[in-house]
């Protein structure tokens, strides 16, 4: 990071690091025509592409958090427009019940996101990171789930 | 033989001054009872109930510990170094134990220097048992509610105060680290000892154990593993509650170019203890599985050791959740050896 | 409860004899007090064998799946057992589930059920009398006569003693079954209904994390939950799963917590609250609490019930397009 993103971020050097898992089909498209559009949003998120929302295991999200992410994004089509005509609507199930579940345990919900971007919304794929980094800055480094190692020399 | 007692009122006195420049664990209590713990603070000992629900091996064997650290061309050593460890408390099935890993972990002159660093300076005061617990049957194996073995101090509780009897030089040690306390043993307390210890023996029901070898190789098609089998449920309660289980499996551990390979407490109960990278299973079935920990225990370890690797303390029978009591299953063996 | 002990075995040694089933899967005493063990009973002479009583705890539906695969390395054709259970609310619940989820072959299965006031939980025993061990044990319909291993007797109320699902139990009946024996349970108390999690979330995020970082540094990892537990008969577990490695198997809080939030999270929409994995672990920890915590979110969000009957479909298999997203950051 350059010193002047660093002053932008406020200093300290700390940038969360977000995993988003994007579906193939309208929410990793949208994210591609936020590139190819040319909007700005912030660098912090790391895209898992995936075939479906519904593909997406809720223990990605899990080891997602216990490997070093400090906040997760899923997204997937908008409910009816799926690909695979209702892997979203399955998998907004699991979601709901994991978001609660880890909240329940005493995660921050501000960590977990799920969202629906479609193929044709680049600038509201570009604006939900906007939020969603907001979001996962406002809580700081992540530290409850990460499994930690002893020093290697 | 050095023998002293300790009136009960300075035993957290006694433990805070060994306490000192060791690590102390002794019983706790605890929603299942009572757990070994290490203790900071002596007030909180607790030397009335019996076996404590997990047993103290992990004070010398942990459940999981790091032997080396790796990263992408070169590995890391981990130092050996261990404390000075108090083991209080233990009873003498516990201890005896600890005298069986130490047969294992040394044998055939091939030390293990992980579970050595430990062991070498824990010091064990063994407690005596007064009554026997719900499923204790130590006297049947060898043992003795009273028994020395793997100890360095036994001590009896004696009502108003502790009889402390050193075992070994590193024993004997200890006991002099706290002479200020204690007061030499007269004879009327080595009297009310012998007696406490009769009394503690008879208590003990004594159960048929098989001892025939040849007899218990011929059971290993025996039906009965069958039906015990079939009930077995496959978790590792029994071996990891078991203060003489000791098997491990290693497995290397991996993050953003860092490693570390752990060893863990496996059991013999679960599938995948004998799953080959093949994919080939030579224990099918949980009967196997079973079968396995009885035969490993009393008969395996007979042969590689000349003793049984049970010191009888019950933990695996109270705690299985499928109700299957060792006890039970020995008295068939036994009465299978004698048809055979 | 002695007559309904009498009955059972009656009515097992006359499918027995007459062939409707190969085997019998049911409870036997244990020896020690205040436990029972699964029993395979085989001929119409093992019946005596069979109890009924109030430490009928376990969840028989997981003995089940075992009884119905083929034996590893038979060669040639090969029937399926027959078999009978005796199943109270809970065992029903588990066995449709199994059923459909397609482990256990509902036409092969013989269910007796009997009706349940609650069974006792040998650990709550166990706090009553605090360090010392259980010697023996007396059960009437109102108390536990216990005596420790120290001589003292103890009388308690059997009601402070049962296991907590039992408590909450609101499925006292057999929900399938061929055959039900014994009087009709008497109507489940009004209790409010998941008190303990809404009790729970109440409380700050931090301590609830630290509520969980307490409640699952005690794990040792035997997985006896995973294993009591009926729904779980993966064949390998994602505990255990070395491609893709999802989980260390130290007893590393984080992997802990990986561990028993997968193990809680396969439950959603499966779980019946048998406490099985309660009564099964040996370190006493509460795993209801996260496992009622899914029920209540299921119960809540989509209106589903699990396991009641063989036609409707599971919370997790179905879905309605009006269902809650208010969870979602930008729906």
């Amino acid at each position: 990071m350059t010193k002047k993103t660093n002053e932008k971020m406020g200093g300290n050097g700390w940038e969360p690091r977000i995993v988003a898992f994007l579906c193939n089909w309208c929410s990793y498209a949208g994210a591609d025509l936020a590139g190819v559009s040319r909007i700005q949003y912030p660098p912090n998120v790391r895209v898992i592409r995936v075939p479906c929302s519904g593909r997406i295991n809720p223990l990605f999200i899990v080891k997602a958090l216990q490997t070093g992410a400090d906040g997760v994004l899923v997204s997937g089509c908008h409910p009816g427009d799926c690909h695979y005509i209702s892997g979203n609507l399955y998998a907004r199930r699991k979601f709901a019940l994991l978001k609660s579940l880890l909240e329940y345990v005493g995660i921050e919900p501000q960590r977990v996101h799920f969202s629906w971007v479609s193929a044709a919304e680049g600038p509201r794929f570009a604006e939900i990171l906007g939020k969603v980094t907001d979001s996962v800055r406002s809580v700081g480094p992540a530290s409850k789930m990460i499994k930690k190692f002893e020093e290697v020399a | 033989m050095l023998e002293m007692t300790l009136d009960k009122s300075k035993v957290q006195e006694f433990l805070r001054l060994l306490g000192e420049n060791r690590r102390l664990f002794a019983p706790v209590k605890d929603r299942m009872g009572t757990k070994f713990s290490e203790v900071a603070d002596p007030s909180l000992v607790c030397l009335d109930g019996l076996n404590t629900n997990l047993s103290p091996k992990e004070v010398v064997f942990p459940q999981w510990e790091t032997l080396y650290t790796f990263k992408e061309d070169h590995a890391n050593e981990v130092k050996l170094a261990a404390q000075e460890t108090l083991l209080f408390g233990a009873r003498p099935c516990d201890a005896r134990a600890l005298g069986l890993l130490d047969q294992v972990f040394t044998w055939e002159g091939i030390d293990d220097p992980y579970y050595l660093r430990r062991r070498e300076k824990t010091c064990v005061v063994a407690l005596a048992c007064n009554t026997p617990g719900e499923a204790c049957f130590c006297t049947s194996v060898g043992g003795s509610p009273v028994g020395e073995i793997g100890a360095d101090v036994l001590a009896f509780d004696l009502g108003e105060q502790l009889y402390l009897r050193a075992l070994t030089e590193r024993g004997e040690a200890l006991l002099k680290e706290a002479s200020t306390l204690t007061e030499k043993a007269t004879e009327e307390d080595k009297q009310a000892v012998q007696q406490a210890a009769a009394e503690a023996e008879k208590q003990l029901q004594a159960i048929p154990i098989p001892k025939d070898l040849a007899a218990l190789k011929e059971s290993f098609d025996a039906e009965i593993w069958e039906e015990l089998g079939l009930k077995c449920l496959g978790c590792g309660t029994c071996a990891y509650v078991c203060p003489t289980c000791h098997c491990f499996d290693i497995t290397d551990e991996t993050k953003k170019g860092v490693g570390r390979r752990v060893r863990n407490w496996d059991s013999c109960a679960f599938s995948l203890f004998t799953l080959h990278g093949s994919g080939h299973n030579p224990r099918t079935t949980q009967a196997a599985r079973y079968r396995q920990r009885v035969l490993h225990k009393f008969l395996y370890c007979p042969e590689n050791f000349g003793e049984a690797f049970c010191v009888g303390c019950g933990r695996c029978i109270t705690n299985c959740p499928a109700g299957l009591d060792l006890r039970a299953v020995l008295e068939r063996l036994s009465s299978l050896a004698k048809v055979t | 409860m002695k007559q309904v002990e009498e009955t059972l075995r009656q009515e097992v040694a006359k499918l027995l004899e007459d062939g409707t089933i190969d085997v019998f899967v049911g409870h036997e005493a244990a020896s020690l007090p205040l436990k029972t063990s699964p029993c395979f009973v085989r001929s119409p002479k093992e019946v005596d064998r069979l109890v009924w009583n109030r430490i009928c705890t376990s969840n028989l539906a997981t003995y089940l799946p075992q009884l119905f695969k083929r034996p590893v390395g038979l060669k040639g054709e090969w029937t399926p057992p027959k078999v009978g259970v005796v199943a109270k609310g809970c065992d029903s619940r588990s066995i449709v589930g199994l059923i459909k989820e397609k482990q256990i072959p509902r036409d092969r299965l013989f269910i007796i059920g009997i009706g349940c006031e609650g069974m006792i939980d040998r650990h709550s025993v166990g706090r009553a009398l605090g360090v010392v061990g259980l010697a023996d044990a007396k059960v009437d319909d109102k108390s536990v006569q216990v005596i420790g291993t120290d001589g003292r007797e103890k009388r308690i109320d059997i009601a402070d003693v049962l296991a907590a699902s039992c408590r909450e139990c609101q499925h006292r009946e057999a929900v399938l079954s061929n055959l039900t024996i014994g009087e009709t349970p008497s109507s489940a108390p009004e209790v409010s209904h998941y008190a303990n999690v809404a009790e729970f979330e109440s409380k700050s995020p931090q301590e609830r994390w630290e509520h969980w970082v307490g409640e699952l540094s005690r794990c040792i990892r035997c997985y006896a939950c995973r294993q009591a537990c009926p729904n779980c008969y993966c064949e390998e577990c994602f505990a255990e799963e070395t491609a893709p490695k999802w989980l260390g198997v130290t007893t590393d809080l984080s992997d802990v917590f990986v561990f028993h939030l997968g193990r809680a999270f396969h439950q959603a929409g499966r779980c019946v609250d048998c406490g099985a994995c309660v009564a099964a672990c040996p370190q006493g920890i509460d795993l209801r609490l996260l496992n009622q915590k899914i029920n209540k979110d299921v119960e809540e969000l989509f209106e589903a019930q699990v396991s009641l009957s063989l036609e409707e479909a599971e919370a997790l298999s179905s879905f309605r397009m009006e269902d809650d997203q208010s969870f979602m950051t930008e729906p």
